[in-house]
C-alpha cells in the first residue's frame, strides 16, 4: 500500500526555540501509529500541525498526496480526543457526538441517531442523556472517541487521551480504542509515554526526542534493533556499552568491559573495521553465574544492588567501574548477595550494535 | 488568647449585624421621625413610597440609569478581556493598568471633572450624562470579573469544535458563547449595581431631571424628614438578602428532593 | 467573512488593538478628559499659577482637613483590622456551616448599597434611637451625644469598610496549611509565640491588602462623612464637594482633588510596585 498521510520535511520553531526538526514521516491508510517519546518532545506540537491548530515553519502535510496546507482546521476532516477529553460541558453525552454532524448540516433527527449508534459501538448505550461532569472519566472518554469518530474522519488523532485514567481503566480502554480502530478501518495516530501501551497498541511506534523522530518501526523491530542510542536507552531496559569493530565482516568486537567479544551478523547496521559503536545488552538477555559458563561469553562483576520484585530481580553490579543490569528469575536471587563476585554472560545473538 | 478573639469575634458579629437587623422594623414603624423602640407598626410608608412620584422617579431613573450603563459596559469590556485575556501583544500590562484606573481614582475627583466637562457638553442634568460616567466606573469591575472568568474558560473546549467542523463564528456562537454565559451575566451583574449603587457622581451630575435613588436618598438622609427612606432602605435591603439567601435555600431544597429521589430508586430496586 | 476573521486571528498583533480600541476610546473621552480638566482646572481657576496649590498646601483650614482625613483613614484601617482579624480567624476555625453562615453575613452587608448602612447607623445611634435607649435602660441619667460627630462616622465607616478586610484575611487564613501550625506545636511554639511568629507573618499578606483597600477608600469618602460627620470636622472630599456646590471655588476643588488623588495613587503606586494592583481588587 502507498501512503496515506505524509509528513515532509517538518520544522517548528517558536522563536530560538526549535520544537520540531525535519520531522519526516510516511502512514499508510488504516494504519495504527503511536508516537512515542518524553514529554516535550514535539509529539502535541505534531499532531497541532497535522490538525492546523499550529503552522509548521517549513514543510508540508499531505493527505493522499495534497496538502493541507490552505485549510482551515474544520474543513480538513480529522477527528482529535484530547488529553482532558474537551467535551462541552453544556451539552449532553449524545449532543456532544451531535454537534459535528450539526456543524455538517446533517439534519438533527438523522444526525442524533447516528450519535446514538455511534454511542453504542463505544459501549455506552442508556448514557445518552447525560452531562459530561455526570460522567465518569471512562465515560467522557468514550464519548470523546465517538465524537470524534462520528463524522467518519480521513484521521484520528488521539494525544495522550488514557493519561488520566487509572491503570485498570487504562488497560480496558487500550482494547476498546484498538477494536473500534479496526472496526472502523480509520488512520489513526495516538500519543502516549507509556512504552508499554505503544507497544501493545501499535502497527508501527514512532519515537520521538527533541523534536525530531529517531526511529519509526513495528514494536518488536524497535524493541530489538534499536536504531539509536536514544531509542535503546527509553525503550525497556539497556546495558549501553561503550565499543570498537574489530572485524566487521566476521562480527568481532572489543569493549573495555567485555573485552573482545563475537555477535552475530543478523540485522546489524552496517560497521566498519575500527568505528567507534555503541553495544545493546538487554538485562533480560543476561545470565548470572559463580563460575563463567561455557559456551556463552562471559564477564565478571561484583554485585552492588539488588532490587526485588517478586517474580524477578533486578542485579546491578559493577564491572570495570561501569554498572551492568541482569534480571535473573525470582527463584535464582536467592543465591545471590550484595557484595559477591559472579559471572555474567550471554549469546553472541544477545548484542545489538547501535551505530551513531 | 483564643477566647478573647472568640469574644471580640462575636461582638463583631453583633456589629455587623445590628445595622441590618434594625433597617425593616424601622420601615415597620409608625413614627414620622427615629424613634426607638418604634411606638406602633403598620405598612403606611410602603404605601406612600409605591404612591409618591418625588420616589418612583427616581427609582425608574436609576433602573434606567443602571440597564444602559450595563449593556455600554458589556460592550466595551468584553471584546477589551478577550483581547487581554486570549493575547499577547506589546503594552498589554500597561492597558491592563489603564483600565483599573477609574478604579484607583476617588469618585469625589471623577465627579469634579464630570461636573465641569458635562457642563460644558451640556450632559449634566441628563440621563445620558450619567450614563456615560457611570459606565466609565464600572469598567474596572466588570473587567475584572469578566477576566477572571475567561481565564478559566479551556481553549482546548474552541480547538475541539474547530477540529469537528465549526468556524471560528460558530465556535464562538456554539462553544464559547454558552459556556461563558454564566460569568457574563455575572460580570453584567456587578455593572449594574456598580451603577445602582453610585452616589457621589450622581450627586454632583445628575440634577433634577435624572435625579438617580442614592442623590435622592442621600438628601432625603441629609434633611432628615422623609419616613419614606426607611422604606427603601429596607427594600434594598431585603433584595440583597433574598438574593443572597435565595440559592443557598434553593440548594437545599434541591438535594432534599434528590436524596428523596434517591431512597424511592433504591427502595424500587 | 471567516475567512476575514481567522485572516485577521493569524496577524496576531491587530486583533488585540482592534478589540481593545472601542474600551480605549471611551475611556480616553470619558475618563482621561474629566481627570485631565480637574488638572486644568486647579492651574487656571480663576488665574494661571499654582496660587491654588498654595493654598492647599498651606492655608490652615485645609491643613486641617487633610490631617483630619489622614488620621480618619488611618483610624479606620486600625480598627477595621481589630475588627476583622478576629473574625476571619473564628471563622478560619469554626465549623464550614458556621463560616458560611458568618460570609453569609458579611456578604449580605457588602451588597448592601452604603446609603442603606449608613441610615442605619444614623437610626442606631440617633437621639432617640436604640443605642441611647440601651444606655438609659442600664441606668446612665446622661443622654450622650452621639450622632454628627467624629464617632459616629467613624463607627460607620469601620462597618461599611470591614467586609474589604475580613474578606482579604479571611482568604489568607483559608489556605494556611493547617500541618504547617501542627509542625510548629510540634516544635515547641505555643500560644502567643506561635501566633506572632507563625500566623501573623503568613496572615500578612491579607492585612496589607484589607488595609491598602481600606485605607484608599476611606480618603475619598463622601456620603458617609459628609452625612454623619461632625460639620467641623470635614473630611477632604466633603469639602471638595463644598468647594464646587457651595463656593463654585473650582480651581480650589480642583487643586484639592488633584492632592487627594496623588496621595492615592502614591499609595496604590507602592502597592503596585511590591504586590501588583491586580491582586489587590482579589
Ligand atoms: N506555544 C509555544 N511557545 C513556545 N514553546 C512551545 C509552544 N508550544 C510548545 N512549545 C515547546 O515545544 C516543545 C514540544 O512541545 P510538545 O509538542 O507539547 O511536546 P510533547 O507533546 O511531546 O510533550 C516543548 O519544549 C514545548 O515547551
Ligand atoms: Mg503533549
Amino acid at each position: 500500500m502507498s501512503s496515506y498521510l505524509s509528513l515532509k520535511g517538518i520544522n517548528k520553531s517558536y522563536g530560538d526555540f526549535v520544537a520540531l526538526d525535519d520531522v519526516n514521516l510516511e502512514i499508510k491508510k488504516g494504519e495504527f501509529v503511536t508516537f512515542l517519546g518524553p514529554s516535550g518532545s514535539g509529539k502535541t506540537t505534531t499532531l497541532m500541525i497535522i490538525a492546523g491548530f499550529e503552522k509548521a515553519t517549513r514543510g508540508e502535510v499531505e493527505i493522499e498526496g495534497l496538502s493541507l496546507a490552505g485549510l482551515d482546521p474544520q474543513d480538513r476532516n480529522i477527528g482529535i480526543v484530547f488529553q482532558n477529553y474537551a467535551l462541552f460541558p453544556h451539552k449532553s453525552a449524545v449532543e456532544n457526538v451531535y454537534f459535528p454532524l450539526q456543524m455538517r448540516k446533517v439534519k438533527r433527527k438523522e444526525g442524533m441517531r447516528r450519535a446514538e449508534e455511534m454511542l453504542e459501538l463505544v459501549g455506552l448505550k442508556g448514557f445518552s442523556h447525560r452531562h459530561p461532569k455526570e460522567l465518569s472519566g471512562g465515560q467522557q472518554q468514550r464519548v470523546a472517541l465517538a465524537r470524534a469518530l462520528v463524522f467518519g474522519p480521513d484521521l484520528l488523532l488521539l494525544d495522550e487521551p488514557l493519561g488520566a485514567l487509572d491503570k485498570n481503566l487504562r488497560e480496558q480502554m487500550q482494547i476498546e480504542i484498538k477494536r473500534i480502530q479496526k472496526k472502523l478501518g480509520v488512520t489513526t495516530i495516538f500519543v502516549t509515554h507509556d512504552q508499554t501501551e505503544a507497544m501493545s497498541m501499535s502497527d508501527r511506534i514512532v519515537i520521538f526526542s527533541q523534536g525530531s523522530i529517531q526511529q519509526a518501526d513495528a514494536p518488536l523491530e524497535i524493541y530489538h534493533r534499536p536504531k539509536t542510542q536514544f531509542v535503546a536507552d527509553f525503550i525497556g531496559e539497556s546495558n549501553l556499552l561503550a565499543g570498537k569493530v574489530v572485524d566487521a565482516a566476521s562480527g568481532i568486537l572489543s569493549s573495555p568491559v567485555l573485552g573482545d567479544c563475537t555477535y552475530s551478523g543478523d540485522h546489524q547496521p552496517a560497521v566498519e573495521n575500527g568505528q567507534d559503536v555503541t553495544i545493546v545488552l538487554r538485562p533480560e538477555n543476561l545470565t548470572i553465574s559463580r563460575d563463567p559458563i561455557e559456551g556463552r561469553m562471559n564477564g565478571r562483576m561484583k554485585i552492588e544492588t539488588i532490587v526485588n520484585y517478586g517474580d524477578n530481580a533486578l542485579v546491578i553490579g559493577l564491572s570495570g567501574g561501569v554498572p551492568i543490569r541482569v534480571r535473573v528469575l525470582g527463584a535464582d536471587v536467592v543465591i545471590l548477595s550484595e557484595g559477591d563476585e559472579c559471572c555474567f554472560s550471554w549469546d553472541e545473538d544477545a548484542i545489538f550494535l547501535v551505530a551513531e | 488568647m483564643n477566647t478573647l478573639m472568640r469574644v471580640i469575634a462575636y461582638a463583631v458579629i453583633i456589629f455587623i449585624a445590628a445595622p441590618l437587623v434594625i433597617v425593616v422594623p424601622m420601615s415597620l414603624s409608625t413614627a414620622s421621625s427615629l424613634q426607638f423602640p418604634p411606638p406602633g407598626y403598620w405598612l403606611g410608608y410602603y404605601a406612600s413610597y409605591f404612591s409618591d412620584p418625588g420616589w418612583l422617579r427616581p427609582t425608574w431613573n436609576s433602573i434606567v440609569i443602571a440597564s444602559a450603563t450595563t449593556v455600554l459596559t458589556m460592550i466595551l469590556v468584553v471584546p477589551a478581556a478577550f483581547a487581554l485575556v486570549r493575547h499577547k501583544f506589546w503594552g498589554k500590562g500597561v492597558a491592563n493598568l489603564m483600565l483599573m484606573m477609574p478604579m484607583a481614582v476617588p469618585h469625589i475627583v471623577m465627579a469634579v471633572g464630570y461636573y465641569s466637562v458635562f457642563g460644558q457638553m451640556r450632559l449634566v442634568h441628563t440621563h445620558l450624562g450619567v450614563i456615560l460616567a457611570h459606565t466609565c466606573l464600572s469598567v474596572p469591575i466588570t473587567f475584572l470579573v469578566l477576566s477572571a472568568n475567561l481565564k478559566g474558560f479551556d481553549r482546548t473546549l474552541e480547538r475541539a469544535a474547530r477540529s469537528l467542523g465549526a468556524s471560528p463564528l460558530q465556535t464562538f456562537g456554539h462553544v464559547t458563547l454558552p459556556i461563558l454565559r454564566p460569568g457574563l451575566l455575572i460580570s453584567a451583574l456587578f455593572a449594574f449595581i456598580q451603577s445602582f449603587d453610585e452616589t457621589v457622581v450622581a450627586i454632583f451630575i445628575s440634577g433634577r431631571d435624572a435625579e438617580t435613588l442614592p442623590r435622592k436618598m442621600f438628601d432625603s438622609i441629609r434633611q432628615e424628614a422623609d419616613p419614606v427612606i426607611a422604606v427603601i432602605s429596607s427594600l434594598l435591603f431585603l433584595i440583597v438578602a433574598i438574593a443572597l439567601i435565595a440559592p443557598h435555600v434553593v440548594s437545599a431544597l434541591r438535594g432534599r428532593f434528590t436524596t428523596k429521589g434517591q431512597e424511592k430508586a433504591l427502595i424500587a430496586q | 467573512m471567516n475567512r476575514m476573521i481567522s485572516r485577521l486571528s493569524e496577524q496576531q498583533n491587530l486583533w488585540p488593538w482592534l478589540l481593545l480600541l472601542p474600551l480605549s476610546a471611551y475611556l480616553l473621552v470619558f475618563f482621561a478628559v474629566p481627570l485631565a480638566d480637574v488638572v486644568q482646572m486647579s492651574v487656571t481657576e480663576p488665574t494661571l499659577g499654582l496660587q491654588n496649590y498654595e493654598k492647599v498646601l498651606t492655608g490652615s483650614l485645609y491643613r486641617k482637613v487633610f490631617l483630619n482625613t489622614f488620621m480618619t483613614a488611618g483610624i479606620v484601617t486600625l480598627c477595621c483590622l481589630f475588627v476583622g482579624y478576629p473574625l476571619a480567624y473564628l471563622m478560619a476555625h469554626t465549623s464550614r456551616r458556621n463560616a458560611m453562615l458568618i460570609l453569609l453575613l458579611i456578604t449580605m452587608s457588602f451588597w448592601t448599597s452604603f446609603l442603606v448602612r449608613t441610615y442605619a447607623w444614623m437610626v442606631l445611634l440617633g437621639n432617640n434611637g436604640p443605642v441611647i435607649w440601651l444606655i438609659q435602660a442600664m441606668g446612665f441619667e446622661e443622654k450622650p451625644h452621639l450622632l454628627f460627630t467624629r464617632f459616629s462616622s467613624t463607627l460607620a465607616m469601620v462597618h461599611i469598610l470591614a467586609p474589604y478586610m475580613i474578606m482579604n484575611i479571611y482568604s489568607v487564613m483559608q489556605k494556611i496549611d493547617k500541618s504547617l501550625i501542627l509542625s510548629a506545636e510540634s516544635m515547641g511554639a505555643r500560644g502567643a509565640s506561635l501566633f506572632r511568629h507563625i500566623y501573623l507573618p503568613l496572615t500578612a499578606p491579607g492585612i496589607a491588602n484589607g488595609s491598602v483597600l481600606v485605607f484608599v477608600i476611606c480618603l475619598g469618602f463622601y456620603v458617609t462623612p459628609v452625612l454623619l460627620g461632625s460639620p467641623r470636622e470635614q473630611m477632604a472630599a466633603g469639602l471638595i464637594g463644598h468647594q464646587i456646590e457651595e463656593f463654585l471655588a473650582f480651581g480650589l476643588g480642583s487643586a484639592m482633588a488633584i492632592v487627594l488623588l496623588g496621595v492615592t495613587l502614591v499609595i496604590l503606586g507602592i502597592y503596585h510596585r511590591r504586590f501588583g494592583l491586580d491582586k489587590l481588587w482579589g
